[in-house]
């Protein structure tokens, strides 16, 4: 048997189409346009609505196909009614965003088999473009923008598919017809994105199911926590430094301070609660920053350790507590930019006594006997600065390993962690050594947050992932106040110096297909460049396209205006106004004959004497008329014979000489 | 009620600009603009999906809803452009009897280096247009523009509306044009009229007489007729293949004088048009039985002739008769 080779095909192919009749190969068209919007759906909606929707727009296809009859509506209806009831059944709602999306799509999906006029097409395609809206309810990417584009100019393909009423141009030349009203409208669409006035939503109150499928830092420690994070690569929030940046190591970003232990699980001792202004004297110099963080459904703002005020977020109030956490009012459900100073170098509470320092102290009873034990021996030490020491000098030369993928622990968690396992990831060295020093009578505490940071050379941006949450401890020392003491760097120092990712792969937390997908650390330079390329452009889209607020339009509109009224600007504008003019009156001119132009300048001087040429009347009649009329006789010849000279042009067996322009011009001149 | 109010407001807004002579420029001010039911809706959708983004603060929700509201201002455009632009010009309309069916001929031409898809033509009227015209780049295209020929005399031609939706049929371009083209219509000819007035006219002369061999006309050729008698110049006017029979002169007994149709020997007391009717179908039946004939109305009188030149100037003479002032 001979394989069919790929012009036969293709040539089979074209033949099929275009012995296809014309109305088959529209809803083909449109049938494909339905498919581009339904298909990035089929990733978020329940199985059977998928299959359901597959399945009736094949039966579609194969009807188009085949040319039968489309199905009664006396079977539509039914299945119809059955398929809401079963978004009913699966959602228990049919108003949520979800339940809404699927019924959305199951109607698209039947509506193709109930088209019977024009004006069910349009009532088809302006459903799939409302569908469009509501895949950016799960993406908004990139690959979205340019998905969406691609389905908006298929279903213009196939809209005008059916307005043509005679020949119908090939299925290639449809699509640029489409692509060009999508081009033709592209520059006024951006400056109308740029420009036209947001109002901040929601208009009404939001669907409960609006900010699922969010990962995040949560509010409590668990051994466990951190760990499933860390695997994420998901942005957490992008850093852009107005003042240098510090070195890799001091990149701690502040977050939650927990205090409160059950002998698994740290939460904190208390609500946000508004610290009085400027609490606590700063030291060293500001590091400003502006960090733009990612949708996370909780109320953390993240800065660099140690923040010194509450920043100002657009549109939402926040506060900064007395423990230097930073909390919005209100979880964040879209991405939020703000501006923070943080001084790297600082005191807090650096008083001789600790206020309330029992809370700093408290740990449960019944859980951990053997590392309260050790921490008891700890006091031998009289400088509480060398029981720190201790605990992490333990850590360094005892064994202890650094692990995402850590052992389950039991009741005791911190002794199995201390005295069997260890191995574990940054929760673990946290939460043993605050129980440790606890135990020591020194007080502490946890602090989570991220550690570290990616660095785009090619925007300045700085990235912190998920993978990035970090967890650390505090000590207070009298007369030194609250030290900020990261036990994980005791194991793994690289962690801190060099960011999860590449520790990870220095322990083995990571799997052989992590190395193929992962192209840090000493991967090509290539790689590595078009990695930040990406990550730029990625981080430009967010910034311009996705948090574009009412606040950043509101500077956009105003430097388009400040460039307006500047006169260079405004001169700069005329300019290129006329230039265009000129290029065009240029092409206008061009596009004719231009002795038909000529022509056309002496009629115009004719008829300014009153003798317009009559609309069926041609250049020998003219001239026939013009020699009988009162004109003078100068002006006379000269038309008669620019006439003459014309008519031979135009329907003389002869060509013309080259020098005719000329002449006709010099003959124009006499009537001037 | 409603529809009567739309078509006065119509005519006041849109009055004709009276006749216009040679070729008609669709230039910007002649193409009229709206929107249709579908990008009413358009809009409606532009409207749901504004809300659904300011809602769900949809970044990418924004970029869709000015993308597509601004494709709907390039369709506007494009549907001006594919209208706006064009040449027209009218061509020939060919005379016709009355309740019989008059033809405009139009030409649409395009200049441009646009291709032009499915412009709607046809006189103004209430539903939609009955032809539909691409015109390429370039290129030309001829319609036949058809409407009932009531009366005779001369038909002018309707206004001419031209219609667009392409491309993407949110909005309707449309542009008026008034012609100057008109048509001559003759009057019906009677369908049971009487014989051809051959002895009727002679007996009037009083100088009619039998003869053997005065050519009376033709007849259908019959077995045995000699190959002499054959009318060949009525057979080569016949195609054979096209059901045509081969026809034989037809001599009658009788001096007859040639035939001559006389419109002011019929009696007066018939009515005008009726008289109008039997002359046109004499005429007709003279022409087909290739019997030359004599033309008399009133001052108007042709001598005996026969062929499509004297047969159009009888014809045209009824259609004109007793209209007064020869429109221009």
């Amino acid at each position: 048997m001979k394989r069919p080779t790929l012009s036969s095909l293709r040539a089979r192919w074209s033949g099929f189409v275009l012995r296809m009749p014309r109305d088959k190969a529209d809803t083909l068209t449109l049938l494909a346009g339905a498919l581009l919007v339904l298909a990035p759906h089929a990733l978020h909606l329940p199985l059977w609505v998928t299959a359901l929707c597959a399945t009736t727009l094949a039966w579609r296809a194969a009807i188009t196909v085949r040319g039968t009859r489309l199905p009664p509506s006396a079977l539509l209806l039914p299945l119809a009614v059955a398929a809401a009831g079963g978004v009913w059944l699966t959602f228990h709602t049919v108003l949520g965003r979800e339940a809404g999306v699927a019924l959305l799509v199951l109607l698209v999906a039947f509506k193709m088999l109930e088209m019977r006029a024009r004006r069910d097409l349009y009532v088809v395609i302006f459903l799939c473009f409302f569908l469009l809206l509501t895949t950016f309810f799960y993406a908004q990417g990139i690959g979205t923008a340019l998905m969406m584009v691609a389905s908006t100019v298929v279903l213009f393909t196939a809209q005008l598919s059916f307005q043509f009423t005679g020949t119908v141009p090939p299925l290639r030349r449809r699509l640029w017809l489409a692509a060009r009203v999508v081009l033709l409208a592209a520059p006024l669409g951006i400056a109308l994105f740029l420009v036209f006035p947001r109002i901040p939503g929601p208009l009404w109150g939001m669907p409960e199911d609006a900010g699922t499928g969010r990962t995040g830092m949560s509010d409590s420690m668990a051994p466990g926590n951190l760990a499933h994070l860390a695997q994420s690569d998901e942005t957490a929030f992008r850093v852009r430094f107005i003042d240098p940046a510090p070195a890799q190591p001091q990149l701690y970003w502040r977050g939650l301070v927990l205090s409160r232990f059950d002998g698994r699980t740290w939460t904190q001792i208390q609500r946000l609660r508004p610290a009085s202004a400027a609490a606590h004297p700063t030291r060293g110099p500001a590091v400003r920053h502006e960090v733009t963080l990612e949708p996370s459904g909780q109320r953390w703002l993240y800065a660099l350790d140690l923040p010194d005020a509450a920043p100002q977020v657009s549109g939402r109030p926040s506060a900064i507590s007395h423990e230097q956490e930073l909390a919005a009012f209100g979880p964040i459900d879209q991405r939020v930019r703000y501006e923070a100073v943080s001084h790297p170098d600082y005191r807090l509470e650096a008083g001789p006594a600790l206020p309330g320092a029992a809370r700093w102290l408290a740990l449960p009873e019944g859980f951990n006997p053997r590392a309260l034990a050790a921490g008891e021996e700890l006091r031998g030490y009289a400088d509480p600065a060398q029981r720190v020491k201790a605990v992490l000098h333990t850590f360094r030369t005892e064994g202890f390993a650094y692990t995402l993928d850590p052992p389950p622990l039991g009741r005791h968690s911190v002794d199995e962690f201390l005295y069997e396992t260890r191995a574990g990831f940054c929760e673990h060295y946290a939460s043993a050594f605050v129980v440790l020093m606890r135990a020591a009578g020194v007080p502490a505490r946890v602090v989570t947050g991220y550690q570290g940071g990616e660095l785009n050379p090619v925007d300045g941006f700085m990235t912190v992932r998920q993978s990035d949450a970090h967890a650390w401890a505090e000590v207070w020392l009298a007369g030194r106040g609250w030290l900020r003491i990261d036990p994980t760097s005791a194991v793994a120092p690289e962690r801190v110096q060099q960011g999860a990712g590449r520790a990870q792969t220095r322990n083995g937390g990571l799997t052989a297909l992590g190395h193929l997908i992962d192209f840090g650390a000493g991967a090509s330079p290539l790689f590595e460049r078009v990695r930040f390329e990406m990550a730029a452009l990625n981080n430009g889209w967010n910034q311009w396209v996705l948090n574009y607020t009412p606040e950043r339009q509101r500077g956009v509109v105003e430097s388009i205006a400040a460039a307006l009224l500047d006169w260079r600007s405004f001169v700069a504008l005329a300019l290129c106004a006329a230039l265009l003019a000129l290029a065009h009156a240029r092409r206008v001119r061009r596009r004719g004959d231009p002795i038909d132009a000529l022509y056309s300048a002496l009629c115009l001087q004719l008829s300014r004497r009153g003798l317009a040429r009559g609309a069926d009347e041609g250049p020998n009649d003219y001239r026939a008329r013009i020699a009988n009329t009162p004109l003078a006789p100068a002006q006379k010849d000269a038309a008669v014979q620019f006439l003459r000279l014309y008519s031979a042009y135009k329907y003389g067996a002869r060509p013309s000489p080259a020098s005719l322009a000329a002449t006709l011009k010099s003959l124009l001149t006499k009537f001037r | 009620m409603i529809a009567a109010l739309r078509r006065r407001a119509r005519q006041w807004m849109f009055k004709p600009r009276g006749f216009e002579r040679g070729e008609m420029f669709l230039h910007r001010r002649r193409v009229y603009i709206l929107p249709t039911n579908a990008g009413v809706g358009f809009a409606f959708l532009l409207l749901v999906l504004l809300v659904g983004a300011t809602n769900y603060n949809l970044a990418l929700g924004f970029a869709l809803t000015f993308l597509l509201a601004t494709c709907a201002v390039a369709d506007m455009y494009l549907t001006y452009r594919n209208l706006g632009q064009l040449y027209v010009r009218g061509g020939r309309a060919p005379s016709v009897f009355a309740g019989s069916e008059a033809r405009f001929e139009m030409t649409l031409v395009n200049r441009s280096a646009l291709d032009r898809y499915a412009i709607g033509v046809d006189f103004l009227r209430d539903d939609g247009p009955r032809y539909l015209a691409d015109v390429a780049a370039g290129a030309s295209t001829v319609i036949d523009l058809t409407i009932a020929a009531g009366e005779r005399g001369w038909l002018r031609a309707p206004r001419v509306r031209l219609v667009s939706r392409f491309p993407l049929g949110l909005f309707r371009a449309w542009a008026y044009w008034q012609p100057d083209m008109r048509a001559l219509v003759y009057p019906f000819p009677e369908a049971d009229a009487p014989p051809l007035p051959v002895a009727g006219v002679a007996r009037a002369d009083g100088r009619g007489g039998a003869g053997d061999d005065d050519f009376a006309g033709i007849r259908n050729y019959q077995p045995g007729d000699s190959m002499r008698s054959l009318a060949w110049r009525q057979i080569a006017r016949l195609d054979l293949a096209d059901g045509g029979q081969l026809v034989t002169k037809h001599f009658e007994g009788g001096g007859a004088d040639e035939l001559v149709l006389d419109f002011n020997a019929l009696p007066v007391q018939m009515h005008l048009e009726l008289r109008l009717s039997r002359m046109t179908r004499w005429v007709l039946q003279a022409e087909q039985r290739g019997l030359p004939y004599g033309f008399r109305i009133g001052a108007q009188d042709y001598p005996a002739g026969l062929g499509a030149a004297h047969q159009a100037a009888c014809l045209r003479a009824l259609a004109l008769h007793g209209i007064a002032a020869e429109q221009p």
